[in-house]
């Protein structure tokens, strides 16, 4: 009896072991390429460049030999890097505010009234995220090159053009993400509100909303981090004056030059606001990632 | 939900006006620029018809048979381009999907730091696509990147492979999506595992299952239909991919890791064809198109049709 328990005892801790060692696995496999970048950040250039793998002596390593803090200072030295902040930061606002606008009544709609074609309308907000976003890119390119010539009104290479762009691609997640958090809040809660005398419409500004506030916040961090990162719309809208950092970080390396250390600087400092903005929301993101991608 | 008739047709209005602005961005950025493509790929448009773009001449269908003819440079890029991405996605979703699940089961265990190893591998996924490829695209450097100085260090190889040129340049930009791609799967199909009421678990045990036979028998099946969606998904991006091909190879990724998107962007804007491009991408859409319906029509063939 005693041996018997003592095994069991012994199995249970060798799993627990094991367990462990997958767990360090898949931690270093996520950290792996956060280190090389940190540590890439913290080179001299003069490292980066005379490293070589066939040499012992000159092997690329994890600690730098020279630790230094040019690369972050010298962030937008040879490139304007700060100024492609400032353009993302612009676009990437915009869209956040005019994506949620646009997403709240339509998901309310969605969630809580029947009326006829609203199963046409989901189908067609779910079937817009499959379309490869390359089929777009080409009439848009044209006809907004056609729009200025014939308005005059410019749309590539603009602000309002790109959050235009950008709003109308993380709209059709956005409703669907905030619908199945309208769905979550019991309909008798704008019963209630109605029958107290509130209109709809006023039921949803004075009650629903600050129910809503973490599905509109993770929906609002969604558009934001979305057009951040957009990367196919931006290397062909944008030019000089609305380069955005996906874009513009492709700089520090070129035919012409490699400034590696540079570049894993602007990845950190362009990694932060993401960072920062995901890891205050992250439970209702996570909750809105999957309810948005399962339930849709 | 329960339609209340008295004043139903108010509500209806309500409801449209609701929707009015999120239909009107969305015609006006997803149907409308759609049905232009199809126009363009009928018509011949390129650098000198695209100042008067609307007036280029009709040539029907001629663009879609000079996209994949495989005589041209770029009928030959194109097939070779489908032949890529076919592989590429195969091997990133299997992948994905087998790493996403064995970490989903692993974080579904009791141990200390859980709460943590989930925020952890979260990391991967909210990283912009900008920071992760340019990341790796420093890791797969010849001659100055980390992952050469362990093959050379541990005489795996006599000679630095070069990675980002020729075709192992799909393969490290696999093993990049990859890394990026599989937390999704894992955040997906944990929420999912959690779901699984552990009352079918303490049923099987009492009729003396062991670990895996409660792995095929309930897991599995419990997690179907998130896998059905999680899949669907997935071929989607995948067939979609650009970042990743765009980043870590630049604008012409040569023709073994050329993938349609790359393809049709140069084809557009730096051939400026914009006919054979627009031709391309209708192309690429009746594909997935095709995927989901071929996929979804044999799921529906199988058991649970109603749920997917």
């Amino acid at each position: 009896m005693k041996t018997h328990k003592t095994r069991i005892r012994s199995v249970k801790a060798l799993k627990q072991i094991l367990v462990y060692l997958a767990v360090v696995l898949v931690a270093l496999v996520v950290l792996v390429p956060y280190a090389w970048m940190i540590s890439g950040s913290f080179k001299e250039t003069l490292e980066l460049q005379s490293s070589d793998v066939t040499i012992p002596e000159l092997r690329p390593s994890w600690i730098p030999r020279n630790p230094t803090l040019r690369n972050y200072r010298d962030v937008n030295r040879t490139v304007p890097m700060l100024r492609y902040f400032k353009h993302s930061i612009i676009i990437s606002f915009g869209t956040m505010i005019a994506c949620t606008l646009l997403a709240l009544p339509a998901a309310y709609a969605l969630s809580r009234f029947n009326f006829r074609g609203r199963g046409v309308y989901t189908v067609s907000v779910l079937a817009t995220q499959m379309l490869p976003g390359i089929l777009f890119l080409i009439p848009y390119y044209l006809i907004f090159t056609t729009i200025s010539q014939r308005t005059g009104i410019l749309l590539r290479d603009t602000y309002g053009g790109m959050i235009f762009t950008y709003t109308s691609f993380a709209l059709p997640f956005s409703i669907v993400m905030l619908r199945s958090y309208f769905n979550g809040i019991p309909l008798e809660i704008d019963e209630q509100a109605m029958i107290d005398g509130c209109t709809q419409l006023r039921a949803l500004w004075t009650v629903i909303v600050p129910l809503a506030t973490p599905g509109i916040v993770a929906v609002a961090i969604y558009a934001f981090i979305m057009a951040w990162n957009e990367v196919l719309f931006a290397s062909v809208l944008t030019g000089r004056s609305t380069r955005t950092v996906a874009i513009g970080i492709m700089d520090y390396v070129t035919a012409t030059g490699a400034n590696w250390g540079g570049m894993m600087a602007a990845c950190i400092v362009i990694s932060i606001p993401v960072l920062v903005l995901f890891t205050s929301m992250q439970r209702y993101i996570v909750e809105g990632l999957i309810a948005g991608a399962t339930k849709g | 939900m329960k339609c209340m008739s008295g004043w139903s047709r108010r509500r209806q209005a309500t409801a449209y006006w609701m929707i009015l602005p999120a239909v009107a961005a969305m015609l006006l950025v997803h149907y409308i620029p759609m049905l232009w493509g199809f126009y363009i790929s009928m018509h011949d448009v390129n650098l000198f018809t695209m100042v008067d773009w609307m007036n280029a001449p009709f040539v029907g269908f001629r663009n879609f048979v000079d996209g994949f003819n495989p005589a041209t440079t770029t009928g030959a890029r194109a097939l070779k381009a489908l032949q890529n991405i076919t592989v590429y996605s195969v091997v990133t979703i299997s992948a994905g999907y087998v790493i996403g699940l064995a970490v989903a089961l692993l974080l579904n265990q009791e141990f200390v730091g859980r709460t943590f190893m989930r925020g952890l591998i979260l990391l991967p996924y909210i990283t912009p696509d900008c920071v992760a490829f340019n990341v790796w695209k420093f890791i797969f450097q010849s001659r100055i990147g980390i992952l050469n100085r362990y093959l050379v260090q541990w005489n795996l190889v006599t000679e630095p492979p070069i990675w980002l040129v020729g075709p192992p340049a799909l393969w490290a930009v696999t093993i990049a999506s990859v890394w990026k791609g599989w937390p999704f799967a894992a955040l997906i199909l944990l929420a999912a595992l959690q779901k699984i009421p552990p009352e079918l678990y303490e049923a099987a045990r009492v009729d003396g299952a062991n670990a895996w036979q409660q792995f095929v028998m309930i897991t599995m099946p419990q997690l179907r239909t998130v896998s059905v969606m999680l899949i669907l998904m997935s071929i989607l991006w995948n067939f979609n991919a650009f970042n990743q091909f765009f980043i870590m190879l630049g604008r012409d990724p040569g023709t073994a890791a050329e993938v349609p998107s790359t393809l049709i962007l140069r084809e557009a804007f730096t051939n400026l064809k914009y006919g054979i491009g627009s031709a391309l991408s209708i192309v690429l859409m009746l594909i997935l198109l095709a995927i989901t319906t071929v996929y979804l029509y044999v799921l529906r063939g199988t058991a649970g049709a109603e749920e997917v």
